[in-house]
Parts: C-alpha cells; structure tokens; sequence
C-alpha cells in the first residue's frame, strides 16, 4: 500500500511502502510539486534504493530552481537509510519523535 | 507460478502446500515470479514469518530493505532469466538467514560492488547505484555463489 498527496497548507503526504513497484506513481506526483515543499513522512513506513532515487530526483530539480524538498516525520528505520547514503546532507530532514 | 514449501530439515513432517507460505520450524520457503510486481507479496510471505517469530520492527525494515534489493537486483540484471527466484528464510538460534536463489543466472557478484561516495554534493549524484552499498549497511553478513549458472545469495541478521 503506497500513498501520495496534498494534506492541509499545501504539505505534501507520503505513506506505506516506497518501493521499486510504486517509483513511477511516487515520480509522477512528485513532478507536479513547485519550489519550497515540504514532505509529512510520518505514514512512511519504508522506503527502497529506487524510492531514494525518486527523491533525488525530485530534489536535483528543485534545487535547479532555487527550491527545495524538506522531509519531516521520518521514522528511525527510515533516518537510518539516509544516513548510510548521504541523504541527510541532501536534504533537511527531521527525525520523529514519536 | 509461485509455490511454497516447507523447511524439509526441520519440518517435521509438515506437507508441502503450493496455495500460500507455510511454517515449519522457523523456516519458510516460497519462489516468486521475476518481476517487481512480485514485492507485494514478497513482503506479505516476510510478514507473515516476522510474526510468527515475533520479530520487532527495526530487524523487520532491514531484512526487507536487503531482500527487495537482492531481488530487484536479480530481475534488472537479468530479465530475460526463466525461471522464479526462490527466497528462504529461516531462524537459527539468535540470527535470521535468509537466501535468494536465481537458477537462471549470469554470474555477478553483489559482494564485489563498487564503493559509493556517499559524501559528494547533490550535484554530482545521480539516482541509482545505493541499493547494494545499503544492502551491506544493513545486514550482518553476505555471501553470493555462482554454481552451472545458478546464483545464491545469502544473508543473515543478528536479533541482538
């Protein structure tokens, strides 16, 4: 089960499984966002190498145009993930509490 | 097709069945078709073993972490292979083991990947190329064989 879509104040949701059967419907939400967004990862319960690969993607062309993706509510499974591949120097993240 | 078998070592005279995953003696065997569309239930076969072992969540999110990027691995790099992937998994003592086996396979070894720069800047990154560094991030240990074109990769993680 994967989900992606546009909560309240315009804040991106994300959840269930990121894998590599759900990048092209995670990419092609992802390609309609716009400059400074922000991303609600607290339904996210696990995300692949080729998940990442969406975000990076999605990031790259952001950043091109003077915006950016930040991501919040990661959970500690998933904060591990960016760690060991660099990503928390890509992009803003911050770790659930809960 | 899939099918499932049970663990014939420590099966304890459990009949195979070819209609869902079955246990026997902590160990659960199913092969899946070659094809991403195989994960759904690849995570609901490691699912349902993680419950019935009681497995906490951290140990589950890296054991499918690894398994998703073996496979995926296996249908990428070889697409036109015949036949299903095998995927075990079993617990001995303080550890999960898991194997996948591809028996329609040109050698490549995934322990031998490149090493990834995980520090360069975002503009000189491109999306690819993690899965397997992560895979050895996360597991205890990997070991891959190659034998008259079968390759088996296994992998275990420590429940400490």
């Amino acid at each position: 089960m994967f989900e992606i879509g546009i909560g309240d104040q315009g804040i991106v949701i994300i959840a269930g499984r990121l894998d590599a059967a759900q990048t092209e419907k995670a990419q092609a939400f992802l390609d309609s966002i716009e400059g400074l967004a922000v991303m609600d990862c607290g339904g996210l319960e696990y995300i692949s190498s080729a998940g990442l690969g969406v975000l990076l993607r999605t990031q790259k062309r952001l950043m091109s145009g003077g915006g950016k993706l930040k991501l919040t509510n990661v959970n500690p499974h998933i904060h591990n993930i960016f760690r060991y591949s660099g990503f928390d120097h890509i992009f803003e993240v911050e770790v659930s509490t809960g | 097709m899939q099918h499932t078998e049970h663990g014939g070592a420590k099966g304890g005279g459990v009949s195979p069945k070819r209609d869902g995953p079955v246990r026997a003696g902590g160990r659960m065997q199913k092969s899946f078709k070659r094809s991403f569309d195989s994960l759904a239930d690849i995570f609901a076969f490691t699912e349902s073993f993680f419950e019935a072992e009681s497995v906490g969540p951290a140990h589950r999110h890296d054991v499918n972490f690894a398994v998703e990027e073996l496979f995926t691995n296996m249908v990428k790099y070889n697409s036109t292979g015949k036949s299903d992937i095998r995927l075990q998994i079993e617990r001995v003592d303080g550890s999960l083991l898991i194997s996948l086996v591809d028996s329609d396979a040109q050698p490549f070894d995934v322990t031998r990947s490149p090493p990834v720069d995980i520090h360069r800047p975002i503009e000189e990154r491109e999306p690819g190329g993690l899965g397997l560094h992560l895979t050895k991030k996360v597991v205890d240990s990997i070991d891959y064989q190659h034998v008259d074109g079968c390759t088996t990769i296994k992998f275990s993680k420590n429940l400490r």
